[in-house]
């Protein structure tokens, strides 16, 4: 016999995600979730952005690290609220660690909260955290072939940051190359050249997430 | 900024009961989930072993079949799901304009309206990760 079952396989984690979503809408704090690959550079935009809009907005982090809190002890300076899932070798988040240590978070004290996902460009496509929008992270040492090569996240993101753009010089990164494939999958996606370490492109890209920031509130 | 309000809280796996398993490759864990689907079906309808899993998978949706059939032979090995053919339906992306209401598949990762060129458009299929039936006696 057959028996119609006819539900998504990660119903479990869709519905914990939903539930993340309308808490986040109900206490108005935007949920920025950061995907990329190792080593692109989350932590440093991360360390440069509260140093920048934490005048401004109140920020919290939550951070996905496979085994240390090497990430977190970057950020203690700034003096925000800050929870670490170590996620021993595994190579994503899911909605329901972000539900758990939601728990730790004053909410009605945030305006924003970032979650900085394990370093990897497919497995934290699949899983929705209840975010108010994806972030992808890409760096030009990577190559220019990302986009092309991981079109879900490029289609997904609400912008896409291209990090390390001071060290094209010495890379064989084309950004024609780059540029052509993204356009291709997302025509419309924001995209912000920058180099966290030299400040290049820093300033539209503070000045966007601070627009995103206010427009949730008003919401 | 507040001053005064930083602290930084430590949570391994094991701080989540029950969600130990919750952080493995996406492929095992999605075969996780799904056996658990299946498993609880099966129980539903006393059925004394599943025969067949029909599932679909969107084209978008990074995947590796092997891995994943390997995973979920693994997981339900000791059950009554052990000799169960996983058939894997691969969905195509299917696309909607919104500018000129015409749907289309892609072929290629280029997301444009094949009619009119417009790049404002909706994914009607291709995200898929669903179970649409179980077999079984």
């Amino acid at each position: 016999m057959e028996i119609k079952i006819m539900k998504n396989i990660l119903d479990r984690n869709q519905n914990k995600a939903n539930e993340v979503r309308t808490l986040l809408a109900s206490k108005k704090v935007l949920m920025v979730n950061i995907i990329s690959s190792p080593g692109a550079g989350k932590t440093t935009l991360l360390e440069q952005t509260l140093g920048e809009i934490g005048q401004k907005f109140r920020a919290g982090v939550i951070e996905g690290d496979i085994t240390t809190d090497r990430d977190a002890q970057r950020l203690k300076k700034y003096n925000i609220p800050i929870v670490v899932i170590n996620t021993e070798g595994g190579c994503h988040l899911d909605s329901h660690s972000i539900s758990k240590v939601l728990d730790s978070f004053n909410l009605d004290d945030l305006d924003v909260l970032f979650v900085e996902n394990v370093g990897n460009l497919i497995c934290p496509s699949q899983f929705d955290l209840g975010e108010t929008f994806k972030l992808a992270v890409v760096s030009t040492t990577e190559g220019d072939d990302k986009p092309g090569k991981y079109p879900m996240l490029f289609r997904e993101a609400k912008a896409v940051i291209l990090n390390k753009i001071d060290l094209i010089p010495y890379t064989n990164f084309s950004y024609d190359n780059f540029k052509t494939d993204l356009r291709k999958i997302n025509a419309q996606i924001p995209l912000f050249e920058i180099s966290c370490t030299r400040g290049d492109g820093m300033e539209g890209w503070y000045e966007w997430i601070s627009g995103q920031i206010k427009t949730f509130k008003l919401q | 900024m507040p001053e005064g309000d930083g602290f930084l809280i430590i949570f391994q796996v094991f701080s989540f009961p029950g969600f130990v398993n919750r952080f493995i490759m996406h492929e095992i864990r999605i075969a996780e989930d799904l056996s658990a689907i299946v498993l609880q079906a099966a129980r539903k309808e006393n059925l004394i072993r599943v025969t067949k899993v029909n599932i679909s998978f969107g084209q978008l949706v990074q995947i590796v079949p092997d891995i994943f059939e390997f995973a979920f032979r693994e997981i339900v090995r000791d059950t009554i799901a052990c000799k169960a053919v996983v058939v894997i339906e691969i969905v195509p992306v299917k696309m909607e304009c919104n500018s000129c209401g015409s749907d289309f598949n892609l072929t290629e990762n280029y997301f444009a309206c094949n009619v009119c060129g417009s790049t404002d458009l909706n994914i009607i299929h291709g995200k898929e990760l669903f179970i649409k039936s179980i077999e079984g006696e």
